[in-house]
């Protein structure tokens, strides 16, 4: 019997966890069951097999056992991949174990019980030649998997045997893997826990493993034939886990808080290009938005509403447990920026969607604790793609190919041309001047002189936009190679990300190339390292905001009898720049998107490497140092020739940002009778290093030459910022059986940025959960309730450093020295320090309950919380006339109280047909409750020419939209002014919040055998947004609301300033100028914001790689995809309510940024 | 037994942990220091910053509402057709003018102040920051002075507005009370004085002359405060020689700040191309200013004005035209319309006048048709300022020389009418100040308010803001309104809807 019983065997079995998720979050195992199923119809219909019997896959059937009587399986990875078993065993009312034992039994497989919820499972068919190095979508600790070939064998010289049982029983161990070590010989025990095998005769070290159990190692010396081992059983429970705060991984029942997480492949299929807008409306309470700045732009992320009254309110990213960076280089764009104002792309987009193997939200303040300040609005958790031990090299390819199109065109009138007074062009120069205005004559067909100086028949053109933008595509290549062995795993992936946006001249690249390697370096030490180097580089990154500059406007603004493509190429024989309006600042689009250049490069660096040392069998130390490192380097030009700025303009920053992170654990864990603790304590040191250079200036000397070397004025900024926080911290978890858990943590953090005297706070947490289902009977129809509840602090300070002290900056000067004080790096602006800055606090409190009924056919998953914080620290504007533009304080109350409920179901489920369904909702009540004293509004931002502005109001929601509205008198008389002959605006007013209160998602999943479509649909209700596009659409005539009066002048009435009747008629010729000072009505351009969108498609094919065997495939999948596909309500005509173009916390305002699109597309997922 | 000790250990662990990090935040002080900014204040380098922030603040569109330039175009930024548009361009002053110099004279003063060898730079401090505020005052009537910029140092960060006759009340006792300290044994602010390199004998002057300019402001509204202020000024003395005029010199290469803000806005804004045709925004010399100069056979107008020809600037009299504000739409023949000459005034490094002979001999000369000032005659002084007038072109360069027999000549033919009313007089002597400081239009903007000369013909210009008339004041910015609208909202009760057509305190009908 000294053959092996397996060509192919595993040096060690590790634990695979079967996460039976939310269906909805399954993942590609879902595709191998489903190739089996395929295989198997295949065969029925081949007619091999006259009686059709239905069938499910085995991982879903034991998912059903699971649910059912929550119990836990482990199984080497890949071992159930194509087996099915039939469908009749998932309704029987029978004990698990018989089902079970059923179930394996028609697949070769048997079980051990490993304790009353836990069972492992492996083969029993001595013919089983399942390799382990079929990937899984199943998370995989460690999985090993040796090589088989014969060759490779060593000499064989000596027969030598055992029995393995278990320590905890007594009883035989049957499929336990056992290996010599550092070779690939093994084999495994039989069903009554015997092996034996061919050893080395002068003796080697046999290591036995076992799923449940703890790996030993037993050496034998050289004659020794005979070798008994007891496998102590391991501690670490097999459950359903998820990721949580510093990349502790934790039974889903135990958390006192919500965490969502989602798989890694809902984020490769249906893709986008930042991987944080793929969660738009997957998770409840979290509101994520893709910005209006095409490809490489940046994402908006916020987890229960805005916490914070200035700050930026994103969460924070953590990559395999330590933070990364996620600023902006350069800063947001703002809400009233002119040329160069660009989003230049956040550090989350940097990610590749494809080394992602899942993403957890952790959205309270417990969870957030650890991670210290910067995690008070929430942590986004990435765990990346690791190595597995395997047979030979693993190759994954994905592909995906993406295109896009604008989707939505704004509703103008068509029935007035181009012209002013009622009159259209008949010359050039009149073209020009009213090349931008449609206050012309009726749209008859008649010839008009056009802006390009050619007759044309006067008609409507209504597709400048589309003939404007192209198709925008986008085409994604990744190859992953993953492998290892007993001591070293590996994966590595290289990623190229190619898009051409929709604006033309616009791309951008991508390229990743991602490491992983975790490595066991004997009994007590593991070594994890990952590192992953970016290469990002953009090209005319789209303006957003004020007009010039901005290729967006042209294509809008534009009269509407004028077809866009007369403007074409945008620049003369010189390369000068051709107007087409009367205003300069309304740049040539052509011109922009030919002649601008806007350049960036992003060369990004992240490494991480962690030690960890097992001191005790439950003692542990680990230290972790992280390192996220970029240089950036963007230039801008504005060329020479522009209308705006003939001699041309240049804007370079040179950007270096580290982020850096050392932390040191010492954990410990045990388990006394029915009471495990887990426990640690730490430290970390984050450092910040921001170091830019800016070269700006004007006026090349050599006209079209664009150096800094040919520029008549430049001058060259520094900034330097760097900042720390020094943290020490503890966490405990209690356990109780599987029923009651009670987790505290404590931390204290030191921070740079405050001044000595107040620059430390120590916040504390406790969480609870009680598992209502394992303490009490329940009711038949509920399979698990569970109640949790957590309360938690997060301190905080500032993030900009100097806030503390007023400094005095040289002024680049030719002449004599020139001083000022240190303005706001990001504004330019001056800006009040406060050496009394002290920490903020956010509290969190946070109650829910999980329910499962109908036999896990029903999930409810409800979260209330009440956040409040505390001393925000604001920076705000104040008037100019203080001397400074803005204040550093510590101010106010905002209160944040919300409710997320979560809804799963699967209202069908037979063998070859499953619909699962998930919806989540939230809502968000925010307030403003206090500010300072005398204080009581903020203001964060403002549009172009101050039009509206978003404040923070005591009383009111985070970020009121704040405008005039038309003055009216007590009995709605409209008020004029006699002077001017125009309504008067009242004040600024409250028009409306800017975020919506409420989202919501639902998630419709159906799976036939080998095809399934997932449709997302998610919408958003109760926000305002005030359109830009649309104060200038009504001053230049392109409204329909500009229409009366076209004919014969408007007949106005209403009352004079002093309440006597007033009424006249504005003539054609005074009509633009009438509706142009409409601008100064801003609730003319409030709209709804809310929306309910088709977000996303994805209809996907398992290819049955079996029938494919000679291309070596593991499996194949192909997807066909579509992403924003349909808008099913808005109230907004002319634009998309998504319209937004600033990742800064002041939303509200559309201003002629990128046009939304609708994509299509196709994802092809190979494995070999 | 030994189990039951973990929780324990684990406890003393964080007690451990805890005494470790007694310094955990050793070496921030050091981290949070700014490595490229000062602690402290460098009171002669942000006197400079502070003297070119004031001076560089011109509201351009008044160059359009005193009738100098006009443009087709209505979109904002000329003022010659009192758009609604206009209304955020008039902010401009307003924001920028605390921010900057109000501050920075601010952070000057207090360097300064208690230290009594630095009485020079306290002095001259003090006389630029009136400066810089009546600037203010007389562009938006009431606005925050007294507890204006003292946003850091008293954490006033909703400053109230002031009326403004407590502001010129104010400013009048503070060049009092600098003009008597300037102490020239002390030490000065030397070559960081843009002015005047820091002479104290001309600082007086200056400060004299400044009063003597807001003394005159009050005629209208207080008579006799006018008068008792007038009388000190020039009692004083006030600029009166060539080599006393306040104007600050300019670079025509390197940083902006350091070119001449009026040369470099009109070269940005409109005739950079310098072709005549490809203006920016369409502007163009007006009207009523060239036909002046030409009527008058202004020997200045060559210096001033030029017209493309065949693409070459040309300062033939003969050709110059100015072109009428009425226009929408570019005329045809929109090169053939005069324009600033890139001579003199686009060069980059013209001087700019702050306060000159020319300003105060026309004060002078009005002074003396009302008694208070018997030294000279009116009809002297107005000669003698438009002389100044005229000379000062030089200092633009050899384009601008005047000879002086061109000078004489004008001078003879356009003496003052001393038989006439003294309405007659105040036309003649003011219609002389427009052309005279000629571009500082702010200056005339102000005197045009106050004794409603030159003549100038409103624009009717259609769906303008103003019906036709010539504004009264520029408007708050609307950020006010936001960020400080109690006091905002008083000083509208005070003085008026904030609005272009209400007159502020000096501006009685």
């Amino acid at each position: 019997m000294n053959r092996f019983d397996y060509t192919s065997f595993l040096k060690r079995w590790l634990m695979v966890l079967v996460l039976l998720s939310a269906p909805v979050l399954r993942g590609l195992g879902q595709y191998y069951a489903s190739a089996g199923n395929a295989l198997r119809s295949a065969q029925a219909s081949a007619g091999s097999n006259p009686t059709t019997e239905s069938t499910v896959s085995l991982k879903d059937a034991l998912h059903d056992l699971k649910k059912r009587f929550h119990l836990r399986f482990a199984y080497r990875e890949g071992l159930l991949d194509g087996k099915t078993v039939s469908a009749t065993w998932l309704h029987q009312e029978q004990a698990p174990e018989v089902i079970l034992e059923k179930m394996l039994a028609s697949c070769m497989l048997g079980y051990k019980q490993i304790n009353k919820k836990q069972f492992s499972i492996f083969s029993t068919a001595t013919a089983d030649r399942t390799t382990g190095n079929a990937a899984t979508s199943e998370t995989s600790t460690e999985t090993l998997a040796a090589t088989e070939t014969a060759a490779q064998e060593q000499a064989v010289a000596a027969a030598i045997s055992g029995t393995v049982t278990s320590q905890d029983d007594g009883m035989a161990l049957p499929g336990v893997n056992v290996i010599i070590k550092g070779t690939t010989t093994g084999t495994t025990t039989d069903s009554d826990g015997h092996f034996s095998l061919n050893a080395p005769d002068d003796g080697a070290v046999l290591v036995f493993s076992f799923i449940g159990f703890q790996t030993t190692e037993v050496p034998f010396s050289a004659g020794q034939t005979v070798v008994d081992v007891v496998l102590p059983v391991e501690m670490t429970s097999l459950s359903e886990v998820v990721v949580t705060a510093l990349g502790i991984e934790k039974e889903r029942s135990a958390l006192a808080y919500s965490v969502t997480e989602v798989k890694g492949d809902e984020f490769t299929q249906a893709r986008e290009n930042n991987v944080a807008n793929a969660l738009t409306g997957k998770v409840a309470g979290v509101n994520a938005t893709g910005l209006s700045t095409g490809p490489g732009g940046s994402s908006r992320i916020v987890i229960r509403g805005n916490g914070s009254l200035t700050g930026a309110n994103q969460p924070l990213y953590v990559v395999n447990g330590m933070p990364i960076d996620n600023t902006t280089p350069g800063g947001s764009a703002t809400t009233n920026g002119g040329a160069g104002n660009v989003d230049r792309g956040d550090g989350i987009g940097g990610i590749n969607p494809d080394d992602i193997e899942s993403i957890s939200v952790l959205k309270g303040g417990t969870a957030a604790a650890l991670y210290g300040s910067r995690a008070a609005n929430g942590v986004i958790v990435i765990t990346t793609k690791k190595g597995r031990a395997q047979r030979g090299i693993g190759v994954e390819y994905n592909g995906t190919f993406t295109t896009e199109k604008v989707s939505v065109y704004p509703d103008w009138q068509y029935d007035y041309g181009q012209g002013d007074n009622g009159v259209k062009p008949m010359t050039l120069a009149d073209a020009v001047t009213t090349g931008r205005r449609s206050f012309g004559s009726k749209i008859d067909g008649t010839d008009f002189v056009a802006v390009d100086g050619l007759t044309h028949p006067y008609n409507a053109q209504r597709d400048n936009v589309k003939n404007f933008y192209q198709t925008g595509t986008s085409l994604t290549n990744t190859l992953a190679f993953t492998g290892g062995s007993d001591v070293l795993n590996y994966r590595i992936s290289m990623s190229d990300l190619n898009s051409r946006s929709i604006l033309p001249n616009s791309t951008y690249n991508r390229k990743t190339a991602n490491v992983s390697i975790n490595s066991k370096l004997g009994d007590r030490i593991t070594v994890d390292a990952t590192l992953q180097y970016n290469l990002e580089k953009a090209h005319n990154r789209p303006t957003a905001g004020d007009a010039l500059g901005n290729p967006n406007w042209t294509p809008y603004m534009m009269a509407n009898t004028a077809d866009i493509r007369w403007i074409k190429p945008g620049y003369d024989a010189n390369g000068n720049e051709i107007a087409w309006n009367d205003a300069p600042i309304a740049s040539n689009a052509y011109f922009v998107a030919n002649k601008f250049q806007e350049d960036d490069i992003k060369n990004r660096f992240i490494g991480q490497a962690s030690v960890s040392y097992k001191i005790l069998k439950s003692l542990s130390l680990k230290g972790v140092v992280s390192r996220d490192f970029y240089n950036y380097n963007y230039n801008y030009i504005v060329p020479s020739g522009t209308l705006y700025v003939p001699n041309g303009q240049l804007n370079n920053y040179k950007t270096d940002v580290a982020e850096t992170n050392g932390m040191l654990t010492l954990n410990y864990n045990t388990q006394i009778n029915d009471f495990s603790i887990a426990a640690f304590v730490g430290g970390n040191q984050r450092r910040y290093d921001y170091k830019q250079l800016n070269i700006a200036g004007s006026n090349f000397t050599i006209p079209y030459f664009y150096s800094t070397t040919n520029l008549a004025t430049q001058s060259t900024t520094p900034l330097t910022q760097r900042t720390g926080i020094n943290s020490i911290f503890g966490s405990a978890d209690f356990g109780y059986k599987d029923m009651a858990f009670i987790t505290v943590t404590g931390r204290q953090d030191w921070f740079s940025t405050l001044s000595p005297k107040n620059n430390t706070i120590f916040y504390p947490s406790i969480g609870g959960s009680f598992v209502l289902s394992e303490a009490l009977s329940m009711p038949n129809t509920i399979d698990f309730a569970k109640v949790r509840a957590s309360w938690a602090q997060v301190g905080g300070a500032t993030p900009d450093p100097y806030a503390i002290n007023l400094t005095y900056s040289m002024v680049p000067s030719s002449g004599q020295p020139l001083q000022n004080v240190t303005m706001d790096p990001t504004t330019q602006t001056n800006i009040i320090t406060n050496p009394n800055l002290k920490p903020l606090t956010s509290t969190t409190y946070e109650a829910g309950f999980e329910l499962q009924f109908f036999r896990n056919r029903l999930g409810l998953d409800v979260t209330y919380y009440d956040r409040k914080t505390t001393d925000d620290i604001v920076k705000t504007a104040i008037t100019p006339t203080s001397g400074y533009n803005s204040v550093i304080l510590n101010v106010g109350e905002l209160s944040n109280k919300g409710i997320e409920v979560l809804l799963t179901g699967s209202p069908v489920k037979n063998g070859n047909f499953t619909w699962n369904v998930s919806y989540n909702v939230a809502y968000n009540k925010n307030k403003v409750v206090r500010l300072a004293d005398g204080l009581d509004q903020i203001q964060m931002a403002s549009s172009v020419n101050g039009w509206a502005y978003i404040n923070n109001i005591v009383g009111q929601p985070f970020g009121t939209i704040v405008g005039t509205r038309t003055q009216t008198d007590a009995n709605g008389n409209v008020v004029f002014n006699k002077t001017s002959g125009l309504p008067v605006a009242t004040g600024l007013q409250n028009l409306g919040q800017g975020v919506p209160p409420l989202t919501m998602g639902l998630t419709n999943e159906f799976r036939y055998k080998n095809f399934s479509l997932n449709i997302l649909i998610d919408g958003k209700y109760g926000n305002k947004i005030f359109s830009l596009m649309e104060v200038y659409a009504t001053r230049l005539g392109k409204m329909k609301s500009t229409l009366p009066g076209r004919e014969n002048g408007l007949d106005v009435s209403g009352v004079d300033q002093e309440g006597n009747p007033y009424s006249r008629t504005v003539p054609v010729s005074g009509l633009r100028v009438y509706y142009d000072n409409y601008k100064i009505y801003s609730d003319k351009f409030i709209h709804d914001g809310s929306f309910v969108k088709l977000r996303q498609i994805i209809f996907s094919y398992n290819i049955p790689v079996k029938n494919l065997k000679v291309l070596k495939l593991q499996s194949a999948s192909i997807s066909f995809v579509a992403r924003n596909l349909l808008t099913l309500y808005k109230s907004t005509d002319n634009f998309d309510p998504e319209q937004g173009y600033t990742n800064s916390s002041a939303q509200g305002f559309e201003s002629f940024g990128l046009p939304r699109t609708r994509s299509y597309g196709m994802n092809l997922m190979l494995k070999f | 037994m030994k189990k039951y000790n973990h929780p324990l250990s684990f406890g003393s662990l964080l007690l451990a942990a805890c005494l470790v990090c007694s310094s955990c935040d050793k070496g921030f002080e050091e981290m949070n220091t700014n490595p490229d900014a000062s602690p402290s204040v460098t009171p002669g380098y942000m006197f400079t910053k502070a003297q070119y922030d004031g001076a560089s603040d011109l509201l351009v569109l008044l160059m359009g509402t005193m009738q100098y330039t006009t443009s087709y175009n209505d979109v904002a930024g000329f003022g010659s057709k009192y758009v609604t548009s206009q209304n955020t361009q008039a902010y401009g002053l307003f924001t920028t003018a605390y921010p900057k110099e109000i501050n920075e004279i601010g952070e000057v003063i207090r360097a300064v102040e208690d230290d009594p060898t630095k009485v020079n730079l306290l002095s001259a401090a003090r006389v630029w920051r009136v400066y810089c505020f009546s600037r203010l005052t007389d562009m938006y009537g009431d606005i925050p002075y007294s507890e204006a910029a003292l946003g850091y140092v008293n954490s006033i960060y909703k400053p109230k507005y002031d009326a403004q006759e407590s502001i010129y009340a104010d400013m009048l006792k503070e060049l009092d009370e600098a003009g008597s300290s300037f102490d020239a044994s002390k030490p000065n602010f030397g070559n960081a004085d843009l002015l005047y390199n820091g002479d104290v004998t001309k600082w007086k002057k200056f400060t004299y002359s400044l009063m003597l300019r807001l003394a005159m402001r009050m005629t209208k509204v207080s008579t006799a405060n006018a008068e008792q202020w007038a009388k000190k000024a020039i009692a004083a003395g006030v600029i009166r020689d060539d080599a006393d005029v306040a104007d600050i010199n300019y670079l025509n290469t390197g940083q902006v700040i350091n070119q001449n803000p009026l040369s470099y806005n009109l070269l940005n804004s409109d005739y950079i191309r310098a072709d005549g045709v490809s203006n920016t925004e369409g502007g163009k010399y007006q009207e009523s200013f060239i036909t002046f100069l030409k009527t008058n056979n202004d020997p200045r107008l060559p210096v001033l004005s030029i017209v493309y020809v065949n693409g070459s600037p040309d300062t033939t009299v003969a050709v110059q035209k100015g072109m009428p504000a009425t226009f929408s739409a570019k005329p045809a023949d929109f090169v053939t319309y005069s324009e600033p000459n890139p001579k003199t005034i686009l060069k980059l490094d013209a001087p700019l006048s702050v306060l000159t002979n020319v300003e105060t001999s026309f004060l002078l000369a009005e002074a003396s048709l009302k008694g208070w000032y018997t030294t000279e005659t009116a009809s002297d002084l107005y000669s003698n300022g438009i002389r100044a007038a005229m000379r000062q072109w030089a200092l633009f360069g050899a384009g601008g020389v005047i000879p002086n027999a061109k000078i004489e000549k004008y001078v003879s033919d356009h003496a003052l009418n001393t038989a006439g009313t003294e309405d007659e007089q105040m036309e003649q002597i003011y219609t002389q100040f427009w052309v005279g400081v000629f571009p500082n239009a702010v200056e005339v903007f102000s005197t045009y308010r106050r004794v409603g000369y030159p003549a100038l013909i409103p624009n009717n210009y259609a769906g303008n803001a103003t019906g036709g008339q010539i504004f009264r004041r520029m408007l708050y910015p609307n950020t006010e309104q936001n960020l400080n609208a109690q006091n905002y909202n008083d000083a509208l009760t005070r003085q008026g809807k904030d609005d272009f057509m209400t007159r502020m305190w000096w501006d009685t009908e």
